[in-house]
């Protein structure tokens, strides 16, 4: 007889009710509000995101036409954030210059998550040697210094734009990630939950897949507005060196290399993209505080 | 006579100890289980009882195939296991299941309840998709549940309610053995003797066998048919249920009574005199 044709005939006590009701997104969220540091740079990112995407779209001002009458504004009406020294609105020039620091920072971001986690389940799943080898490797990687390896990155590379950054920057950083990933996998591994799905006879990449990196996902959010800041300020510093985006276009770091020159008469054109910087780069970190407490598997069950 | 539905032989566990740091060498080895020997009758259960780290829940590992034994045979419905290779042994793990003792860790908690009664039946391609919801369905509610709360989360749930959803995941496949780690040691009084009748109404009525593990003696007695002692890796003493508790044979399971409190200060007087008599046979390692 087969466990189904009996069902209802065992006379089990009724199991009762659920005893409570919500998703583990929503509990998230839910404490996540309640930290209003997080909450006020959450809203302020996502406007300095805005006005990246919207201003160059709807600005008045060309962002790369040189008006030599108009150069070396300050704040006004017309450019509230003035203008540099080829009368380019730096209003504007700003935000054109904030989506590709954004977009190299978010890019970057993702690739270093593609091969973190890569890296790190292979290792943390198939421990043993193999997991030995990778680590130690890895070790090794460690001893670089971040930005010295992202400029050799770069000159292997060969050529600068928006996606050689990106390969750049998340070669050069995406160790953290992988052990942060081996360590969460090598932890997950050892539930029940996954002895169970072998007992059940789950093959190994259904296990990872289904049991294992789903259940890191808390973790790979936090990591991204982790990794954010430090890519987005690697991406300043090569640019501001003359190393990263190259003119025409513009990124922040190169913005505040345009404006070193001028620095003591017309300090508005260094402050304006640093201020940027500085600003995005402490909204991340407020938000990465705020999603890991929210995250924290020990508030979860609170 | 007819050949028992689990026969476990000479059944041994061993971890190596690792020292050294890029060319790691074994030292020594810690001998888990060592030497356990123990068959099980269809639709009997066997007790297994012993202290923290005797090697119960390691047993129950390497009966499944979830550590591979060092040595010995393990034979399930006439088949050896332990040479078993894997694609073989996952159509054989459809017949043997588990039901863990933290129901806490033993639910993944990205997964509703349906999906995780329902993966066993998808892992081996049972039925259709609405075959395998159907029987999900009828799988809550045979352990309980009303089958309306296949879309929830095992967080949403009580330690018990998630015992039950463990018990409906290891019935899924229909299975013939299911191997129960301690799994009601994490339970309320109140839940587990819900829990326990559950157990034995779905014994009774699907002929199931289980290797029934647990410290808690008293829990053990009043399911098992036989029980096995377990101390250091080995099985000290073994017989029927009741022989083992009224005329027992070791000084280990003497011991291990004896620690057993009972209501009653006179007795506890008594026992504390026992206890303090047996003490060497509980500190011999």
């Amino acid at each position: 007889m087969s466990a189904t044709q009996i069902a209802g005939r065992v006379a089990g006590v009724d199991a009762g009710a659920p005893i409570r009701q919500s998703s583990l997104w929503q509990d998230a969220w839910r404490r996540y509000l309640r930290n209003r540091g997080a909450v006020a740079a959450g809203i302020l990112f996502l406007l300095i995101v805005v006005w990246c995407i919207v201003v160059p779209i709807v600005s008045p001002h060309d962002p790369n036409r040189i008006e030599f009458p108009d150069a070396y504004q300050g704040p006004s009406w017309s450019h509230p954030f003035g203008t540099d020294q080829f009368g380019r609105d730096l209003f504007t020039r700003a935000a054109l210059g904030g989506r590709i620091s954004i977009g190299i920072g978010f890019g970057a971001t993702l690739a270093i998550l593609l091969i973190g986690v890569a890296y790190g389940a292979i290792s943390g799943f198939v421990g043993g040697k193999l997991d030995n080898a990778l680590m130690r490797f890895l070790d090794a990687l460690y001893g670089l210094p971040y930005l010295p390896f992202a400029i050799l990155a770069l000159a292997i590379i060969g050529t600068v734009n928006f996606w050689t950054m990106v390969v750049a920057l998340s070669v050069a950083s995406w160790f953290i990630t992988a052990r942060v990933v081996r360590g969460q996998i090598m932890t997950l591994k050892e539930n029940d939950y996954v002895r169970a799905a072998y007992a059940v006879g789950v093959r190994w990449y259904m296990i990872l897949g289904r049991h294992l990196l789903p259940n890191t996902l808390g973790v790979l959010v936090i990591t991204i507005f982790l990794e954010l800041p430090g890519v987005i300020l690697g991406e300043a510093f090569l640019s501001f060196l003359g190393l990263g985006i190259n003119p025409p276009d513009a990124s922040w770091g190169s913005m505040a290399q345009d404006g070193r020159d001028a620095y003591r008469a017309h300090p508005h054109i260094i402050i304006i993209p640093s201020l940027a910087i500085a600003t995005l780069v402490l909204c991340a970190n407020f938000i990465a505080d705020g999603l890991r407490d929210a995250l924290d598997p020990r508030t979860k069950e609170t | 006579m007819t050949e028992p539905l689990l026969s476990v032989t000479d059944l041994k566990v061993h971890f190596p100890i690792r020292r050294g740091l890029l060319l790691d060498r074994t030292v020594d080895h810690v001998k888990a289980v060592d030497g356990v020997s123990f068959e099980i009758p269809e639709g009997q259960t066997l007790g297994l009882v012993g202290e923290s780290g005797s090697g119960k829940s390691t047993t129950a590992y390497a009966t499944l195939q979830l550590v591979r034994p060092t040595h010995g045979s393990v034979r399930f419905a006439g088949r050896e296991l332990t040479t078993l290779r894997r694609e073989e042994l996952r159509r054989v793990r459809r017949d043997i299941q588990i039901v863990f003792q933290d129901p806490y860790a033993s639910l993944n908690p990205r997964m509703t309840v349906g999906r995780i009664v329902g993966e066993p039946l998808q892992t081996h391609s049972v039925g259709s998709r609405r075959s395998r919801r159907a029987a999900v369905a009828d799988l809550l509610e045979l352990v309980g549940f009303d089958p309306s709360y296949t879309n929830r989360y095992p967080h949403e749930f009580s330690g018990g309610q998630r015992q039950r959803i463990g018990i409906a995941r290891a019935l899924a496949l229909n299975p013939k053995l299911i191997v129960c780690d301690e799994p009601v040691s994490a339970l309320d009084v109140s839940i587990q003797a819900q829990i326990l009748n559950l157990l034995k109404d779905l014994q009774r009525d699907l002929g199931l066998t289980y290797l029934f593990i647990a410290h808690d003696l008293a829990v053990v007695r009043g399911m098992s048919d036989t029980i096995a002692v377990m101390h250091d890796g080995k099985i000290v003493e073994q017989g029927p249920a009741d022989a083992v508790y009224t005329s027992p044979q070791s000084d280990y399971t003497r011991a291990l009574l004896a620690a057993v409190p009972v209501p009653d200060p006179e007795r506890m007087r008594a026992r504390k005199a026992e206890r303090l008599r047996l003490r060497p046979a509980l500190s011999q390692a």
